[in-house]
């Protein structure tokens, strides 16, 4: 991290013009109930590399539209949310969440000598690692290896059919599960059940795997059950995301013992014909997520949530021949919960003016957002868990 | 039953699945006859036969290096190589060990590789030298043009040496942490410089580049080149050591046991023939103890080639298996980092529990999977597991039972698949297999047999 760069951003960030003037005090405090059991991480990865620039407009700068003829937004279709920068017009659910206060955005997110390789700088993201080191586990793995000791498996729960290396720590996993029915219906089937009624003596591997399984058994039928216990009466749109999102917190509400949800979103991966694609993927993001907080402010678990949304980089500035973007580097990242101690935007957007192969440049490292959530969310050891020491962004 | 002498059977069955991919029913049939010197001599009766693959044509090119099309097609030409090797480990017909011992090289100078040309003439280097002499495989894949990359020695010039490759050959492919200093490390580099790659993925030795001057490397000084440093590598007791360690840790046991090791290190140290050392493991007593049988967790490659071979899958769809390998966190040419695969307990979580649990069962229905990848990183790359499309044999299987009554399948049928005992399963398995033909029966039982968590232990 850029030392310099970072307390110019924080700077700025600590400016009023940055936080919407109409939040400076109309906010009432504590209006919305807190849940019996704290607080609730959800990390929303966009898989693929978001287009950034697409997604957060500056429409006043002519060089946004030097740089993307017939890619650019044009100014009136853009949600203006002030004279320089708007939101992608697919995103309409979330302009409201900001305007409620419930959303901050920081900028030029990335890190030193960025990795082009999806799979490679997804893993940097997972890992938060240093892009030239190569890291095993993932940092939400880390915080359950120090912090979660002696909680269950599902203490982090990934929305998904495989874990990803993020909730993978060296001692303790994350779970997985697509859907709380299925996978009942596959650990819960008679005949796994039948054969851990034997399982093997002894401390081996082969104990280790009956272990799991049983693991497995029982976390499915906890969170099956759980499944069960509220049913949704916010209208989620008719996705795959905003059906993981309405389990999460069909879960949530249910009192789970799960801290952490962990769910993706993917398709950015926009080459060609990006418009309509990101638009399609944009919209589907925002409605899922708007439905989501609704959900969560109606049970009175908002103030206890915060949302994360990342994407392993941002997209070129500059579009390519084929009406796409190619993979860039830095990017933004969304911060999304009833708490946030600064909603509004954390620091200035990219300058195009200064785009070394017209990439983006960073400035704020992401680990300073884990740290932040680390730290000030998960009340964690941020240093020992990164393996090194962030500046902590102050919108957490 | 059908061979008098079942503990021979085992010792034959525990060397087939450590030092190959386990057995197909013809030959585990075959097998059972033989004396344990007789299944030794033809595990290493084609030692020196490395059946080199075909090494594809560059498709990219220094102008198409940021073209995705491009990209697309050489990650497509590395999987299809990745397949191709996949069918070796599986062939009954093919050779064993070496296939096997790749596996082990792979693992061991692990290399991330993006690009068809280099991935193949990396997997034909290993294929050369994987039963050879060390010395040979550490020479060669210092001038590999895929490590080369990997690590950045393209890059290590007389002006700014690059480190890396220095590094990593001390501290993962030789001697191992603790028995260098960080000025042997910038020695070595030095030594290093100007090995390097050309645009058509050949070696090239770069002189302008190179650092001619005195090195002082491991207390001895001298105008040393690349192979100099791996010369004095290899005088050092330790560097035998450290890969009988690992030799040990892979082929025999997780926890080493020091005084087998350092017998060990007395055989490789002499003169870093592999063949000689693997002959020494496999042929030991020790290497048949309890304790090492079925006390591995399989890795996912070892899982799958090892079920193509005993069901005789000959074909299934490739990007299925890759999606298999994928879910499951071992990709050929895809190692996490330059340390490989950490291997063990780390290959199991909840959800590749469960996925392996239904694995085998998928390849004896050839029904579809019931498993949905991550959602894509890479739109172009849309990968399907779902369609297995596998064409698995039971004849093989049908004529083992065969020879035996109906009440005794299952004996047959676990002591094929499975090394441990499972005994205690029988009358859940025997429960689970629905009335049929004796066909129908046979093929579910082997579903069940191969959905035990033993059957992931090899």
């Amino acid at each position: 991290m850029h030392r310099r760069n970072f307390l110019k951003s924080s700077i700025l960030a600590s400016t009023a013009c940055m936080v919407p003037s109409f939040l400076s005090h109309t906010r009432p405090a504590g209006s919305l109930w807190s849940s019996r059991s704290g607080k609730v991480l959800v990390v929303i990865q966009l898989s693929g590399g978001n287009d950034g620039l697409n997604t957060v407009i500056p429409y006043e700068d002519a060089a946004y539209y030097q740089l993307r003829p017939t890619l650019g937004i044009p100014p009136g279709e853009v949600l203006k949310i002030s004279e320089l920068i708007g939101f992608h017009p697919a995103l309409a659910p979330l302009e409201k969440l900001y305007r409620e206060g419930f959303l901050s955005i920081v900028n030029n997110v990335g890190y030193p000598n960025p990795d082009r390789s999806h799979f490679r700088s997804m893993d940097i993201w997972h890992t938060a690692s240093d892009s030239s080191a190569y890291w095993t586990t993932g940092w939400l793995g880390r915080y359950l290896d120090h912090a979660c000791a002696g909680k269950p498996v599902y203490h982090a729960l990934e929305v998904d059919d495989g874990l990803s290396l993020a909730l993978k720590g060296e001692l303790s996993h994350g779970f997985a599960m697509s859907n709380a029915q299925r996978i009942q219906r596959a650990a819960g089937h008679r005949f796994l059940q039948a054969i851990d009624t034997h399982p093997p003596a002894g401390d081996h591997n082969v104990a280790y795997l009956y272990k799991t399984l049983r693991e497995t058994r029982q976390s499915a039928q906890y969170l099956y059950q759980q499944s069960k216990v509220h049913k949704s009466s916010v209208a989620y749109p008719d996705s795959k995301f905003a059906t993981d999102l309405r389990q999460i917190a069909e879960l949530m509400t249910a009192d789970t013992d799960t801290r952490i949800y962990y769910v993706s979103l993917g398709g950015f991966d926009t080459h060609a014909g990006q418009l309509n694609r990101q638009a399609r993927l944009l919209k589907e993001y925002a409605e899922g997520v708007a439905a989501f907080a609704e959900d969560l402010q109606s049970n009175r678990l908002w103030e206890d949530t915060l949302v994360m949304t990342f994407s392993e980089f941002g997209r070129r500035a500059r579009q390519n021949a084929g009406g796409g973007t190619d993979h860039g580097t830095a990017n933004n990242v969304f911060l999304i919960g009833g708490q946030l101690r600064q909603p509004g935007f954390y620091n200035p957007g990219p300058v195009l003016s200064n785009l070394p192969d017209d990439d983006l440049v960073f400035d704020i490292d992401f680990r300073s957002i884990y740290a932040a959530i680390l730290d000030r969310w998960l009340e964690a050891d941020a240093a020992q868990i990164l393996q090194g020491r962030f500046e902590l962004v102050g919108c957490i | 039953m059908i061979c008098r002498n079942m503990e021979n059977a085992q010792k034959i069955q525990h060397l087939y699945a450590r030092a190959g991919f386990g057995l197909s029913p013809v030959e585990w049939s075959r097998r059972r006859g033989q004396s344990l010197d007789e299944a030794l001599q033809d595990l290493f009766s084609k030692q020196n036969d490395a059946g080199e693959l075909s090494v594809p044509a560059l498709v990219i090119s220094e102008t198409t290096a940021n073209n995705n099309e491009v990209l697309q097609k050489e990650r497509q030409l590395v999987a299809g190589i990745g397949i191709d090797w996949l069918h070796r480990m599986a062939d009954p017909a093919g050779n064993a060990l070496l296939e096997r011992m790749c596996l082990f090289w792979h693992g061991h100078f692990a290399c991330d590789i993006r690009i068809g040309l280099p991935a193949g003439q990396y997997l034909n280097t290993l294929r050369r030298h994987a039963l050879g002499n060390f010395r040979d495989i550490v020479t060669a894949i210092a001038r590999e043009p895929a490590m080369i990359r990997y690590l950045n020695n393209q890059q290590n010039r007389k002006e700014r040496p690059n480190e890396n490759f220095a590094r990593e050959l001390m501290e993962l492919f030789t001697i191992g942490r603790g028995h260098y200093t960080e000025q042997d490390v910038k020695e070595a580099a030095r030594a290093f410089t100007g090995w390097s790659s050309d645009r058509t993925g050949q070696f090239i030795f770069r002189r302008l580049l190179h650092d001619f001057d005195s090195k002082t490397f491991m207390g001895r000084t001298g105008y040393f080149d690349g192979d100099d440093v791996i010369h004095i590598l290899l005088e050092q007791k330790q560097t035998a050591r450290f890969v009988c360690q690992k030799i040990y840790r892979y082929f025999v046991n997780e926890q080493p046991d020091e005084q087998r090791v350092e017998a060990m290190t007395e055989v490789f140290f002499a003169d870093y023939d592999i063949a000689r050392l693997m002959r020494y493991v496999l042929e030991s007593d020790w290497f048949y103890e309890e304790r090492n049988i079925g006390s591995k967790i399989k890795s996912p490659v070892e899982l799958t080639a090892g079920i193509l071979r005993q069901l005789g899958v000959r074909n299934s769809q490739p990007a299925a298996l890759i999606g298999i390998h994928r879910a499951l966190g071992h990709v050929l040419f895809h190692p996490p980092n330059v340390a490989g695969w950490p291997g063990g307990k780390s290959w199991i979580d909840n959800s590749t529990l469960m996925m392996r649990l239904q694995l085998g069962a998928a390849f004896c229905t050839a029904s579809d999977f019931d498993f949905a990848l991550k959602t894509e990183l890479d739109e172009q790359e849309r990968r399907f597991v779902r369609k297995l499309e596998a064409d698995p044999d039971f004849a093989p299987l049908e004529a083992l039972c065969r020879q035996v009554p109906e009440k005794e399948h299952f004996d047959v049928l676990s002591s094929f698949l499975l090394l441990p005992d499972v005994t205690r399963h029988r009358s859940t398995l025997e429960a689970y297999a629905p009335a049929g033909t004796p066909q129908e029966r046979i093929r579910h039982l082997t579903a069940r047999l191969m959905s035990l968590p033993e059957y992931q232990m090899c």
